[in-house]
């Protein structure tokens, strides 16, 4: 009974988890969906945002209230970034995006470190501290938020992928650009929203992490390393498949850091990516 | 057939400059310096053999490097003979090779990239867990002096040794681009089903290729353990070891002979140098430079340094059409 109850309590907890994968994961996945790039500086900018959010904090401003002004500030940074940089990446073979992505990656790493040292900012007296105690399950109240708004922001992508005008455009584009420009679609807006939304993506997710996560220069790679994964295994450009990839990934993760050792906790996950992949190599829900 | 007399004369060049620096130099961090810049060009060629040239973007390839060292740090520990590292090393690397690339090197694009760091984190837990590879304490060599232990007080030899090994490696490589396997690659690369509907064998040729490399990777990680004298899963196996040799190869140019010395010699002296004179890697100084290199390079030279200048060559010579039929075909 309570081996049950341990692994009950395992699987709220590995879900919970999962939710912050998927928050971190969506604005990963919808970018590579509209145009072929994996921003491997997505986990940078979700670091940007935590400094942002942690910021905020210290002038008054919590996390909640602040996450509306985080992200479009992360709005407004991916587009500039795809305006500058990333637009030229396009222009270049394949592997330019991959390794520009990568540059990006350090820079920001790099200034991170510069200017703020490696010392790690912990939002002081974070709301949601609290652990909430349904029976036997312990939930920390923080993490509930964090899966609450992974929900949210995902629901919110996908509703706006599937029915608005521009998120249609963007579906259109994903599927065959040379169609859409005939169509009449600006690929370059397309690509510029697209780019400038999962920065924003990494912002809401900046904002709510700040709650439980201090921030640090390479905060982001611990996180982005798990959301390739997660990405992966759901299939790339699927929003659904990074929902659905999230939530196993959090939840293989946590019970291998209890049954296994929280050193060899990544090893389930990466045993069912190489599984999946190499049976379903375009990964749980993606198009071939 | 005077493209290849221009490589050796280059590669003969070279030679002499780095003997005469190995002989001429007395500062021992200057030569620390040579040292990992030829460790970090084979590493990057060894990489560019599966990345550039078959063009599977790994960033994993740090598990080769750590068959090398590793290879040296258990047989040295159990006091067997450095050279017989090597050996064991390039086994080990070539079985390794085999078993990840069998089922992996037939994925496309991203997915395959994220498998090969899958695949290096499970090795890199593996190497964690097995009790003869010490776990987390990994190995420290001990001191010894001498052509038969594989060590020396001062750096030349090393330098010389990492010299001998890069000069093998580019003549290999040198090789592979006038082979049928070069060709093979590089036809895979540009459009495999294309290649695979003349008969051009996808697996057969790719696991030949990753072989290959993962020996080199393994001769450069005997040579790194054999001069540092300590061997851990952090210092051979971390995802960031993976990368910078990922970022040399790309920055050189992919698929190209001189692009991972190039490579190399940018990330010595930008991430190495530029640390040791700003006062440590701490401050973050390096990665500003180095990152805001790469992306330059990305953004206006997306071919790489040497890749840059091999098409500017071809395009002098009017011989650019043979590319641009390449790249359309892909």
């Amino acid at each position: 009974m309570e081996a049950l109850s341990t692994f009950g309590q395992l699987l709220v907890a590995g879900l919970l988890t999962g939710l912050v994968f998927a928050l971190v994961a969506v604005g990963l996945t919808l970018v590579y969906g509209v145009m072929d790039v994996v921003n491997f500086a997505h986990g940078e900018f979700l670091m940007l945002a935590m400094y942002a959010a942690f910021g905020l904090a210290l002038v008054g401003i919590g996390p909640l209230v602040g996450l509306p002004l985080v992200a479009i500030a992360l709005f407004l940074f991916g587009i500039v970034v795809y305006r500058l940089f990333i637009r030229r990446l396009l222009a270049g073979p394949p592997e330019a995006t991959v390794f520009g992505t990568f540059g990006l990656l350090v820079l920001m790493q790099g200034l991170a470190q510069a200017l703020f040292t490696s010392d790690y900012r912990s939002v002081p007296d974070p709301p949601f501290a609290a652990t909430l105690h349904l029976g036997a399950l312990a939930l920390p109240q923080a993490a509930l938020v964090e899966g609450l708004g992974a929900i949210v922001l995902t629901g919110a992508l996908f509703a706006f992928i599937e029915y608005a005008p521009a998120g249609r455009a963007m579906r259109a584009v994903s599927e065959d650009r040379t169609a859409a420009t005939l169509m009449g679609i600006d690929v370059q807006r397309i690509n510029t929203l697209a780019f400038g939304l999962g920065a924003a993506c990494a912002g809401a997710a900046g904002a709510l992490l700040v709650l439980s996560n201090p921030a640090y220069p390479t905060v982001g790679a611990s996180f982005a390393l798990t959301a390739f994964v997660v990405v992966a295994l759901g299939g790339f450009g699927s929003i659904a498949g990074a929902l659905l990839g999230a939530l196993v990934v959090g939840v293989l993760e946590v019970l291998g850091g209890y049954y296994l050792s929280p050193e060899l906790k990544m090893v389930p996950v990466y045993l069912a990516y190489l599984v999946v992949v190499l049976a379903r190599p375009q990964g749980l829900l993606g198009r071939r | 057939m005077s493209a290849t007399r221009g490589h050796l004369l280059a590669l003969g060049a070279l030679v002499v400059a780095l003997v005469a620096v190995a002989f001429g130099v007395r500062d021992q961090v200057t030569l620390e310096l040579v040292f990992t810049f030829l460790l970090y060009a084979v590493l990057g060629q060894s990489w560019n053999w599966i990345s550039g040239y078959a063009g599977n973007i790994s960033f994993g390839h740090a598990i080769f490097l750590a068959c090398g060292a590793y290879a040296s740090g258990v047989l040295v520990t159990a006091g067997w003979s450095p050279w017989l590292a090597f050996v064991a090393a390039a086994l080990a690397a070539i079985v390794l090779a085999v078993v990840t690339g069998f089922p992996t090197l037939g994925l496309r694009g991203h997915y395959f990239s994220i498998a090969t760091i899958a695949v290096a984190a499970l090795v890199e837990a593996c190497v964690r867990v097995v009790p003869w590879l010490n776990g987390a304490n990994g190995f420290e060599l001990p001191i010894r002096n001498g052509w038969s232990a594989l060590e020396f007080a001062g750096k030349t030899n090393y330098v010389l040794l990492a010299l001998a090994l890069f000069v093998a490696v580019q003549l290999a490589t040198l090789a592979l681009e006038r082979s049928r396997l070069g060709f093979y690659l590089r036809a895979l690369r540009a459009n495999y089903a294309a290649a695979a509907s003349v008969g051009i064998d996808e697996r057969r040729w790719k696991l030949l290729a990753f072989a290959a490399s993962a020996v080199m990777a393994s001769a450069a990680g005997v040579l790194y353990a054999q001069d540092t004298l300590f061997v851990d899963p952090p210092s051979v196996l971390a995802l960031s070891v993976s990368i910078d040799i990922a970022l040399i190869g790309v920055v050189g140019g992919l698929g190209t002979l001189w692009g991972p010395a190039a490579g190399a010699l940018v990330y010595v002296v930008l991430a190495k140098g530029v640390a040791l004179h700003l006062g440590g890697s701490g401050k973050g100084y390096d990665l500003v430079i180095y990152g805001a290199i790469i992306c330059l390079i990305a953004a206006l030279r997306p071919d790489g340094i040497v890749g840059t200048i091999v098409k500017a060559a071809r395009r002098r010579r009017g011989t650019l059409g043979a590319d641009a039929f390449a790249a359309e075909a892909a």
